[in-house]
Order: C-alpha cells, then sequence, then structure tokens
C-alpha cells in the first residue's frame, strides 16, 4: 500500500501537469504512462505467448476474450489498450464480469476482488483461462502476477499452474519474467 | 616475340580470372547481405518479448550479445514508431537513431533491417550492419587467386614460346638439312664427272698408247717392204745379171726373216703367240746357247754363267726362252759401249702368288743403268732409249710377254751408272724334266704326195701352190671348208690336207673333224699367222707350221707327216 502511495506521488507532478495542462495530458501520458495502462498494455499481448488446449483453439477470425474479473481497476484504459489491436490477426474483446461463473469462454481473466480474489481464482476451476493478478488483489498469485519494481512493471509467472490448466506459454516470455515457477 | 595463339590464351585466362574474381566479389556480397539479414531477423525474434514488454534491459542484452561477433558494426532494437529502445554501435554515430533513418555509412557495410513480430504483428525493428572483409583481407585472398591464375598464364605463354622457338628450330633444321641434300647432290655430280674425266682420260692414254704401237708397226714394216718390193721390182727387171738376182732375192729373204721376226715379237707381248712348251732344264738350256751368246754379244764381252746346281725343270716354250735371254743380253750389250762383263745367274725364287715354287733367271751388266722414270716404261712396246735404227723397241716386251704367259714374271733392278740387273721369274714344272733327244731330224728322202690346199686368201693358196708344186707334191687347191668336203667326196684321195685355220664359215679345225670320216687316216696340217683358238684350246694334235713360213719349214713338216706312224718320244 505504502508502495503504491510512493509510486502515485512519484506520479503526482506529472499528473498535476496532466492536470493543469489539458493540451499536454496526451503526450504526458505518452512520457509516463501510468501503472494500469502499462499493465493494460500488457495484458493483450499475453495472448501472444501463450497457447491454449486444443478444445478452446479459436476458428481463425474469432475474437480473444479479456475478461476483467471482479473490480475493474483499468476503466477506459483497457479499451483503449485493445482498440485496434490484433493478436494473431485476432480482435480483442473486453467483458468485465462479476462472478466466476460467467467467465466461462474467456481466455485472459484478470482477477481483482481484495480479499474475494483467491475465492473467485478457486472459482474458475480447471477451465483454461490465463489469470492475471496484481498485488491489489492480495497475497494470491495467478499465473501471471503484476508486480512494479525499480519503477517498471514487471511479472511473475506459475508454469505449473499455467500447465494445470492446460496452457504452454512461451520461453521467450518466462525469459523476461522477474520469476517463474517451472512446472514440473 | 609472344606467340600469338598462347599469349591470346594467357588473356583470356587472366580476363577470365578477373571476371570471376569480380563476379565473386558481387555473389559475396549478396551471400554477405543475406547472412546479416538472417542475423537481423534472430535478433528481432529474441528480443520479442523483452521489446514487447518494454524490458530495456533484456533487449539490451540480446544486442550485446553481438558484441562478440566482430563483424557486427552496429545493432539496434526499435518500437513499432522508430523510436531505438537498445543499440551497439563500434563507432559513434554508426547506428541510426530512429529506425527509418539512413545510416552513416562508408559504403563499405552491409545493412539489414528486420521487423520484430508478435503473432504477425509488428511491434518493432532491428537494424543490423556488418562490415564486409576489409580490402587488405579481400584483396589478400583474390591475390591467392590471382597468383594461381598468373602462374598458368606464365605456364601457357613459356609452352607457347617453347613451340615457337621449337617450330623455328625445326625449320631452320629443315633448311639446312636441304641445304645438305642440295650440297650432297652437287658433290655426287662432281663426283660423276670426275669418274668421267678419268675415263676419258684413261681412253686418251689408251689410244696414244695404241697409236704409239700401230705407228711403230707401220714405221716399221714400211721399211721391211721397201726393201721387199725394190728387191721384187729389181727381179722383175729383164737383163738382170745372175749374181745381182741372188743378191736381191737374198735381200728379200732376210727382209722377210725380219719382218716375221717382228711380228713375232708383237705376239709375243700380246701374249697371243702360240707355245709350244716343253719341260727343259734351265741350266742345260743357258749352256747350250752360251755359243749363240757369244757370238751375239762379241769380243769385246765376257760372259760369265753362275748357275744354281739342282733347280727344278721349268716348263716353257724353248724357242721362246732362247729369244727372251736373247733379247736381254742384246741390251746388256747395248748398255755397254765399250764392253764388260755380262752375268747370267740361275737361282730358286721365292713361291708364287699361287703357292707354286719358280727360279730366277738374271742377267747382270755393268752398264749406264736405266733411269728410274724410264723403268716404268721399258716393257712398253716400241719404247727404246737407242737412237734410231739401233733398236726396235720391242725386245723387253718379248721378254715380259714371254715371262707372263709362262706364269712368271719379270722384275728390273737398276742403278744409274752402275748397271741393270733384269730377272726373269719361271715357276717350277710339275712335271720332271725329260730332256729328251732333239727333234727327229727329217733326213732322207724327200716325199711327195696329192696335197689338199684349203685356204679363203687368194695370193696365200696361190702361193702355198706354187710352193708345194715347187717340192714336187700334186695339189689340189680349194678356197673354202665345204669345197674341200666335196674335193674330198668326189673320191679322188689325199695324202696331206695342208689348210689354214681362220676361214669364213668353216674353220680349219673344223673341217679337220669333218675330214676324219671322209678321209680316214689322212693327216692334216694346219697353217695359221694367229689364231686365238689355237692358243686356247691347241690344236688337237694336228702339227701347224706358223705363217710366215720358209721353204724348208713347211718340207720338213710335210715330210714328217708323209712318214709312215710316227716315231716314239
Amino acid at each position: 500500500m505504502a508502495r503504491l502511495v510512493a509510486f502515485f506521488l512519484s506520479r503526482l507532478p506529472l499528473a498535476a501537469c496532466a492536470l493543469l495542462l489539458p493540451s499536454a495530458q496526451v503526450s504526458a501520458a505518452a512520457a509516463a504512462p501510468s501503472e494500469y495502462a502499462v499493465k493494460a498494455a500488457f495484458l493483450p499481448k499475453f495472448a501472444g505467448y501463450v497457447a491454449w488446449p486444443g478444445n478452446v483453439r479459436l476458428a481463425p477470425g474469432a475474437p480473444l476474450m479479456l475478461c476483467i474479473l471482479g473490480d475493474d481497476p483499468f476503466g477506459r484504459l483497457i479499451d483503449s489498450a485493445v482498440r485496434g489491436q490484433l493478436v494473431d490477426q485476432r480482435p480483442i474483446i473486453v467483458r468485465r464480469v462479476t462472478g466466476a461463473g460467467a467467465a466461462a469462454g474467456c481466455h485472459i481473466a484478470f482477477v481483482q476482488g481484495g480479499a474475494r480474489t483467491s475465492a473467485l481464482l478457486s472459482g474458475l476451476g480447471r477451465s483454461p483461462i490465463l489469470t492475471v493478478t496484481d498485488e491489489r488483489g492480495g497475497p494470491q498469485r495467478g499465473m501471471v502476477h503484476f508486480v512494479v519494481q525499480d519503477g517498471r512493471v514487471r511479472f511473475h509467472i506459475d508454469e505449473a499452474e499455467a500447465a494445470r490448466h492446460g496452457l504452454s506459454i512461451n520461453s521467450r516470455l518466462l525469459a523476461i519474467a522477474l520469476t517463474v515457477r517451472q512446472r514440473p | 616475340m609472344v606467340p600469338g595463339l598462347a599469349g591470346l590464351m594467357a588473356v583470356l585466362l587472366l580476363a577470365a580470372a578477373f571476371g570471376i574474381i569480380f563476379q565473386y566479389d558481387g555473389v559475396y556480397r549478396a551471400q554477405k547481405a543475406r547472412e546479416a539479414s538472417v542475423q537481423a531477423e534472430i535478433l528481432a525474434a529474441s528480443v520479442t518479448a523483452a521489446l514487447d514488454f518494454g524490458d530495456t534491459a533484456s533487449t539490451q542484452q540480446a544486442v550485446d550479445a553481438l558484441k562478440v561477433n566482430p563483424q557486427i558494426e552496429a545493432a539496434g532494437v526499435y518500437t513499432a514508431d522508430g523510436m531505438r529502445v537498445a543499440g551497439y554501435e563500434r563507432r559513434h554515430g554508426r547506428l541510426p537513431a530512429r529506425f527509418t533513418d539512413a545510416p552513416a555509412d562508408d559504403g563499405n557495410a552491409v545493412e539489414a533491417r528486420a521487423p520484430v513480430l508478435r503473432g504477425g504483428q509488428r511491434i518493432g525493428g532491428v537494424y543490423l550492419a556488418t562490415i564486409r572483409d576489409p580490402i587488405s583481407r579481400r584483396l589478400t585472398r583474390y591475390l591467392m587467386l590471382s597468383l594461381l591464375v598468373l602462374m598458368a598464364a606464365l605456364v601457357i605463354l613459356v609452352l607457347g614460346i617453347a613451340q615457337t622457338a621449337l617450330r623455328r628450330a625445326n625449320r631452320e633444321l629443315g633448311e639446312r638439312a636441304s641445304a645438305l641434300g642440295a650440297a650432297n647432290a652437287e658433290l655426287k655430280v662432281q663426283i660423276e664427272e670426275r669418274v668421267r674425266a678419268e675415263e676419258e682420260l684413261r681412253q686418251a692414254q689408251k689410244m696414244q698408247a695404241l697409236g704409239q704401237l700401230t705407228g711403230g708397226i707401220a714405221h716399221d714394216f714400211n721399211n721391211l717392204l721397201t726393201v721387199i718390193q725394190g728387191s721384187a721390182d729389181i727381179l722383175r727387171r729383164p737383163g738382170v745379171p745372175e749374181a745381182k738376182r741372188i743378191r736381191f732375192a737374198e735381200a728379200i729373204v732376210q727382209t722377210s726373216t725380219r719382218a716375221a721376226a717382228l711380228t713375232g715379237q708383237l705376239l709375243a707381248f700380246a701374249r697371243r703367240q702360240p707355245l709350244k712348251p716343253e719341260v727343259v732344264d734351265v741350266n742345260t738350256r743357258i749352256l747350250a746357247m752360251i755359243d749363240l751368246l757369244d757370238r751375239t754379244l762379241g769380243e769385246r764381252f765376257e760372259i760369265r754363267t753362275e748357275l744354281a746346281p739342282d733347280l727344278c725343270a721349268i716348263e716353257v716354250d724353248p724357242a721362246q726362252l732362247e729369244s727372251a735371254i736373247l733379247n736381254v743380253a742384246v741390251n746388256a750389250r747395248d748398255a755397254m759401249a765399250e764392253g764388260g762383263l755380262v752375268t747370267i745367274r740361275t737361282a730358286e725364287a721365292g713361291r708364287l702368288d699361287d703357292g707354286r715354287r719358280a727360279i730366277g733367271l738374271s742377267v747382270t751388266d755393268a752398264g749406264a743403268g736405266i733411269e728410274p722414270e724410264a723403268l716404268a716404261r721399258i716393257f712398253e712396246p716400241f719404247y727404246t732409249t737407242k737412237a734410231v735404227g739401233k733398236g726396235t723397241g720391242l725386245g723387253l716386251s718379248q721378254v715380259y710377254g714371254f715371262a707372263a704367259q709362262s706364269g712368271g714374271d719379270v722384275r728390273v733392278e737398276s742403278e744409274v751408272g752402275s748397271g741393270t740387273t733384269v730377272t726373269i721369274i719361271l715357276p717350277c714344272s710339275d712335271r720332271g724334266a725329260s730332256e729328251t733327244a732333239a727333234i727327229v731330224e727329217a733326213e732322207g728322202l724327200h716325199r711327195t704326195g696329192r696335197i689338199l690346199v684349203v685356204d679363203d686368201n687368194e695370193e696365200v693358196g696361190a702361193f702355198a701352190e706354187l710352193l708345194l708344186g715347187e717340192l714336187g707334191h700334186q695339189v689340189v687347191r680349194v678356197r673354202s671348208g665345204p669345197e674341200a668336203i666335196s674335193a674330198a667326196e668326189s673320191g679322188n684321195g689325199f695324202d696331206v690336207v695342208f689348210t689354214d685355220v681362220v676361214m669364213p664359215g668353216m674353220s680349219g679345225l673344223e673341217l679337220a673333224d669333218r675330214l676324219k670320216p671322209l678321209l680316214p687316216g689322212v693327216p692334216v696340217v694346219l697353217t695359221t699367222g694367229y689364231s686365238d683358238e689355237i692358243t686356247r684350246s691347241g690344236t688337237g694334235g694336228l702339227p701347224v707350221v706358223y705363217k710366215p713360213y720358209r721353204l724348208e719349214t713347211l718340207a720338213g713338216v710335210l715330210d714328217q707327216v708323209l712318214q709312215p706312224p710316227p716315231l716314239a718320244e
């Protein structure tokens, strides 16, 4: 929490500028994107490094489902991040769901619910969904867990968990992860 | 003088080599570009996630990994917007700041750009610049190749030059060979000319000798004929006193005798004189001749004999032997004008070429000697050093002819001022000497009979008829062999047939043969002046009267022939 505050405080002058100078807003945002903007940018990218099991393979051109499960810290950020983006020539659709039961058909799910995060995660069962969490969601980690280190957004990857759900993650992504919990 | 073809080939080879080098250079460049491209793609693949998730550290790590390759001059990773995220450059400013910027390139670099793709979407770009081999390294590489090619070209050139030189040498050789051939032909021509010239010279010499001979003969005979004709003319005149008649007739006889002697000597030289060889002892003969020699040489000369005992017998014509010794003695006499000593020696001589033993009969005088130049010519007929009228020049020719025909030789040793020795070499006879009693003299009655005379020559035949008539014989004369046969067949019978040998058609010898059955037991007497045939094959046992014959000779032979069957010898 304190770290988050510090993070925001470090961004404060810029944010202030953004507020004070509306014309510079875009450039300011471009110059120093916010934490959740970066995370929002990252989310769809993960799809390029993950292979879903055969029964979930999409028909060409079918969209990728990106779900926000629980709280939505992104707001418009996620929508603008996926706009115009293509992953394997697929468009990305964002869905906001409140319960795990409604998460069927998702490919990627960003799970945040405070204390409810672990319940939400376990509620997904063995579904082949790439779960992404961050520090706001408590200690429970998904397959990809965002952290902020040295002012930069990094992530941990739990390859074992992903394998248990039938997902395989490209080694290149593993190479840039902070830590990797390898599958057995 | 670089040979054309070889030079051309060398130049072509070099050009091809350079072409290959340039081609290779281009190929090399393309290859390098491909390599760079591939390397860029590899780099792009390796930085995809790092670039995607903004992991600058990892991106830079990937770029830095290329530092180990010395050929990579610069490498950079750019975002989709073209901003440089990470990079490496050997030289400052080498790496473009933005992806689309042109590099600060010196033209020596090979560049490559590759997109960073994630799931088919371009999320950035990679720029790579490699340097080509430095010029020095390339040149070194090409230098090796060039050297090899140069060597090959040189080899070709050398071969070409060598071949040209060889061809030239061959050509020169050919020229020299043909020059040699021409010289050889020239030489042959000259040799032929020389041989021809020698032939002509020899012929000329022969003709000259012949001319000398015939001239000499003609000259001598003319002299004799003058006397004979002149004497005959006188005899024909009427009213010539008896004493004069006898004198001129005597002259004719003597002159004819000399003429006969002359022909005899000529024939002896020609070796055509038919010899009547007998086995004689040379010493006995010499001793028998001593009186004759004394008379011939005269009072002022002394004759000494040194005769070796127990010499082998020789087989010679005794008359010819006598003549030979006489001729040599006469020469010895003429060489010593004041008189002197003449020594006759006989001794055993060395073996002849055919291995037979021989004896030598030598006559030595102490006279003026013979000049060395004359020595070579003394046996030539009519060659004489004596004054005109003093010698016929035929003496030594007879000696030579006699010796040669008897199977021997004549040698002369002479020293000017000291004297001369003439040696006659004669081979020993196989048979023993039988000094028989001399010829049975025809004594007693002079017989006559019917004689058939055969001669194709009118004068000689008529003369024979006359002579025989004088002797008291009955003569029938015919002019040829066939006529003689007719006469024999006519059956009148003859006691003797007197025939010439040399006749056209049938010869005397042939006639004798043919007459055997017709006139059995009738003796045939041959007469001839010269007969090759007789010399070769003998008379076949028939008696011969040689022309010119004296009356006594003819009478004697006929007497002998008309006698009853022969005396044993």
